[in-house]
């Protein structure tokens, strides 16, 4: 899942400021699992912008719509008449959904409300963390199910460095060292032949961005990823 | 009686009721909103509680006091600790919600005349709800005085007598034409005196006979005989030593009854043991508190009097195989003959209806009055029957709800229309899972007062009435079956996994496909859930208010920015428990200039934007108040704290000051008329600082 966190009120305010009429449009799927953009984030976003202009004496228009998806167009299209009477949408989606929302619309400003943070999953009710870093080329299978790419704070591919201590990374104490994670794991699955193989560094040129998948016989949306 | 439908349809227009039937409500045979009830007591809202008592039950004081609350015996509660003491509830709100006061009214609107026949529960009824519909209704008695069984066969103990008057008077206000001492010798008289329907509702008044030798002699007398000759003011003489057989209620009555009246020893014989016993347990524990003996598996074969006494042979049974009746069946044993001395003896082992022949009504068995279920008509065209009459013994609230039938059949037949069977919703089925009940606070259920054993001599009623505060808290324990949460849509849903993650009782589930099963067995709809949901896509199935808070807001908003007191103060308060027993109220009455209350069920419910839409009417400062520890269900006051930060966070951005925003629970030590005083003060040394600005900036 995609995991971002609501900009802070200020700088939505200020990205609202030239705009008069806003549509606040969330997300019904990564945004709202991660709480940062579903029907009751959007509400929350709504009410304080109201509540910040009462202060300010501003006046803008606010309205609120929740797509079941962002980052696809026929949910996108869903928001035509709605877009017709604002000025600008402030998108609760994470950075595909504000860009997806863009492309559709060519002449309406599209602001983001949130941060978009990691790939990642929840460890308890509210609180998530990285796993992925959509690298590409995955490697899980030699490291024992833990993705240094993202959780080792140097990406390292033969680590441990030595800035590991006591199981813990040199940048942060608290953070456990990705590498101590991996070799416990294959010791567990009687894999440590693993950690003895080198790894190659990773061809950065041979993984373009931006990418595209394409899973059908013919494009219609053009050579190009524009 | 159209008004009111009407006045409570427009309350609930604004939501779906698709709540589950709770089982309570399914056991009436009455089907009163017990739920509903229960909810508005434990807010301390009595006088609405018994607008719904009212609603269904013609006479809610009497039931007060002698319903059997079958709904108690179905209480899912019991599978946690204890089902909720819903009869003695109900007596609380009688009493502290003004049932005194209210006045009934009815009008003719129906030139059709009918007669009522007894004026037992099942009758009393009858003409209530027929006056009710607009025709003329008159009532004949046997007796001196109305009530039935009410009158001739509960004791007074059980059932004051002014209660009953007062309901009896009420018919009379309604213009209920009661004719007592009459009793009806034919029907086809009533029919030529113009009554259009007869509703036969004659009671089952006949004492069966043991069958044994020496049933007739002097100083044996039938259960009902004797009760009846009590309750009409008569003071039959007992003697020192009396027996009663029987394991009944009318036998515990009578027995209780003998004891009141001087009798030095009252002995129960009954032929089963204690488990098998028919009478009300609680009733069978006041008996054996009042010193009352009860011999099981004894049963008299032969009554001799012998100078002036009476010698019982009894013998001694035992239980064999159960029989038609579900119960072991008792059998005696050979050769434990035993010879007992009383100066009396009452057979209270059962009774049965007494008909006339000159009635012209067929019978089945046990000389009851043969009616079809569902039109409760007799074998005679305009003929309807009901009440113990129909079914044999039964209990007060079996014969309302008969009578009320009656008056809806009746009427239906007068109005020439099809009587159509009641359309029936869904009732809840299904137990608390283990798991479920773990979490739930276990409070014991608080009995109402009952005078000591000692102080229960003369007829004054037994038991108490709640005060204030023990009702509410009674009330409180109430699960609130069948309304809990349900997904709007699971389109909507995210499966975000929230719901699972803070429900306090671990309700919601994941089911094999995927998506989130929130079972409504389960749910106890305390409304975290729906709080708490992001894709908002969780509701109760039936309101938790009757307004939403975001009405009520609206509400309290309007007239607070038309008085334009300073500063203005928007107070969300809990209302269950201790907000609602009083301090809601002394929140209400001291609060200082400007302060507002919000009510809510509980103050987990209230959201982010209850918050912001305060301020953004013009609120100076905002204070959130729960009962903290002292919830009856799960320490809220986490959940309210969180969000609390969350708006404050917003707010300071924006320029508020955070400490507008305040959240507090009334956990021990903290005194939330204190608390709220502080909070004030604060608030309005900011509201004099801004004004202060302002004349400075100017």
């Amino acid at each position: 899942m995609i995991v971002a966190e609501q900009k802070p009120l200020e700088e939505i305010r200020r990205m609202i400021s030239p705009y008069q009429r806003v549509l606040i449009v969330g997300c019904g799927t990564c945004m709202t699992v991660c709480d940062a953009g579903g029907e009751r984030e959007v509400a929350f976003l709504n009410n304080a912008l109201r509540l910040a202009q009462v202060k300010s004496g501003d006046n803008h228009t606010f309205s609120q719509y929740v797509l079941k998806r962002q980052c696809d167009p026929e949910f996108v299209e869903m928001l035509k008449d709605k877009a017709s009477e604002v000025d600008a949408i402030l998108s609760l989606g994470c950075g595909i959904g504000v860009q997806a929302i863009a492309e559709y619309y060519p002449d309406m400003p599209v602001l983001p409300g949130v941060n978009t943070s990691f790939m990642g999953m929840a460890k308890e009710g509210g609180v998530w963390d990285e796993r992925c870093a959509a690298c590409g080329e995955c490697r899980l299978e030699e490291t024992g199910g833990i993705c240094p790419i993202t959780r080792c704070t140097k990406g390292i591919l033969n680590g441990p460095c030595a800035g590991t201590k006591n199981g813990k990374c040199e940048a942060n104490k608290d953070m456990d060292c990705a590498w101590v994670l991996i070799y416990k794991r294959l010791e567990r699955l009687q894999q440590l032949d693993k950690m003895r193989r080198y790894y190659p560094p990773r061809n950065f040129l041979a993984i373009p961005r931006p990418k595209r998948i394409v899973s059908k016989a013919t494009i219609n949306t053009g050579e190009n990823n524009g | 009686m159209n008004d009111k439908i009407q006045s409570s349809q427009s309350r609930t227009q604004n939501y779906v009721d698709h709540s589950l039937i709770p089982p309570c409500q399914a056991a009436c045979p009455l089907h009163m909103d017990i739920r509903e009830y229960v909810d508005l007591v434990a807010q301390g809202r009595i006088m609405e509680a018994l607008q719904v008592i009212r609603s269904g039950n013609p006479f809610p004081s009497i039931c007060a006091y002698v319903c059997t609350h079958p709904c108690e015996e179905v209480c899912r509660r019991q599978q946690v600790d204890k089902p909720i003491a819903i009869r003695a509830l109900k007596r609380f709100a009688v009493e502290f919600g003004g049932d005194r006061m209210i006045h009934a009214e009815a009008k003719t609107t129906h030139p059709e005349k009918v007669a009522i026949v007894g004026s037992g529960p099942a009758g009393l009824a009858c003409a209530y709800y027929l006056r009710k519909l607009g025709y003329t209704v008159t009532i004949f008695e046997a007796h001196s005085e109305l009530g039935g069984m009410l009158r001739v066969g509960i004791p007074q103990y059980r059932l004051p007598r002014e209660v009953l008057d007062t309901e009896v008077q009420r018919l009379t206000q309604m213009g209920v034409e009661i004719r007592t001492n009459a009793r009806v010798v034919s029907l086809d008289l009533l029919f030529d005196l113009g009554y259009k329907a007869i509703f036969i509702t004659i009671g089952a008044h006949q004492s069966l006979k043991i069958g044994i030798e020496g049933e007739d002699s002097p100083g044996v007398i039938d259960g009902a005989t004797f009760l009846r000759e009590i309750n009409l003011g008569l003071k039959p003489s007992l003697g020192q030593r009396v027996a009663v057989v029987g394991g009944g209620n009318v036998a515990i009555d009578a027995a209780r009854t003998a004891a009141r009246l001087g009798a030095k020893k009252v002995t129960i014989l009954y032929r089963r043991s204690r488990d098998e016993m028919p009478a009300d347990p609680t009733e069978v524990k006041l008996a054996l508190e009042e010193g009352i003996d009860v011999k099981f598996l004894v049963a008299p074969t032969n009554i001799k009097r012998e100078k002036g006494k009476l010698r019982v042979t009894c013998v001694r049974m035992e239980l064999a195989e159960p029989d038609a009746s579900g119960r072991r069946r008792p059998e005696p044993v050979k050769g434990s003959e035993f010879d007992e001395k009383y100066d009396s003896l009452i057979a209270a082992i059962g009774q049965a209806p007494h008909t006339p022949s000159e009635f012209g009504v067929s019978m089945g068995k046990g000389s009851t009055i043969q009616v079809d279920p569902v039109t409760l008509t007799t074998n005679r065209i305009g003929v309807f029957a009901g009440g113990d009459a129909v079914t044999g013994p039964a209990t007060v609230t079996e014969a309302l709800a008969a009578g009320r039938l009656a008056a809806s059949r009746i009427d239906d037949y007068l109005q020439h229309r099809y009587p159509m069977a009641g359309k029936e919703g869904e009732t809840l089925s299904g137990d608390l899972s283990a798991e479920t009940i773990e979490m739930i606070k276990k409070v014991g259920r608080i009995e109402p007062p009952i005078l000591p054993p000692e102080a229960r001599k003369g007829f004054k009623p037994e038991e108490q009435v709640y005060d204030w505060e023990t009702a509410i808290n009674e009330a409180r324990r109430c699960l609130r079956c069948g309304m809990g949460a349900e997904i709007l849509s699971q389109d909507k849903c995210a499966t975000c996994l929230t719901c699972l993650r803070v429900c306090p009782y671990h309700v919601p589930r994941i089911d094999t496909s995927g998506t989130i099963q929130i079972p409504v067995e389960q749910c106890l709809a305390c409304g975290i859930c729906i709080a708490e949901c992001p894709a908002k896509a969780i509701v109760l199935r039936k309101p938790y208010d009757r307004r939403s808070i975001s009405d009520e807001l609206e509400h309290v908003l309007k007239s607070a920015t038309e008085s334009k007191l300073k500063p203005f103060i928007i107070g969300f308060c809990c209302q269950y428990g201790l907000f609602g027993t009083g301090t809601l109220a002394s929140l209400w009455r001291q609060a200082k200039a400007g302060v507002w209350i919000v009510p809510v069920l509980c103050v987990a419910k209230v959201e982010a934007e209850h918050m912001f839409r305060s301020f953004e009417a013009g609120a100076e400062g905002v204070f959130i108040a729960g009962c903290g520890e002292q919830c009856a269900r799960e320490n809220t006051a986490a959940r309210v704290r969180q969000r609390v930060k969350k708006v404050r966070g917003a707010l300071e951005q924006i320029g508020i000051e955070p400490v507008r925003l305040h959240a507090f629970a009334t956990d021990a030590g903290v005194d939330p008329a204190k608390e709220l005083d502080k909070f004030v003060e604060q608030i309005s040394g900011l509201y004099l600082a801004s004004i202060i600005m302002q004349e400075v900036k100017r």
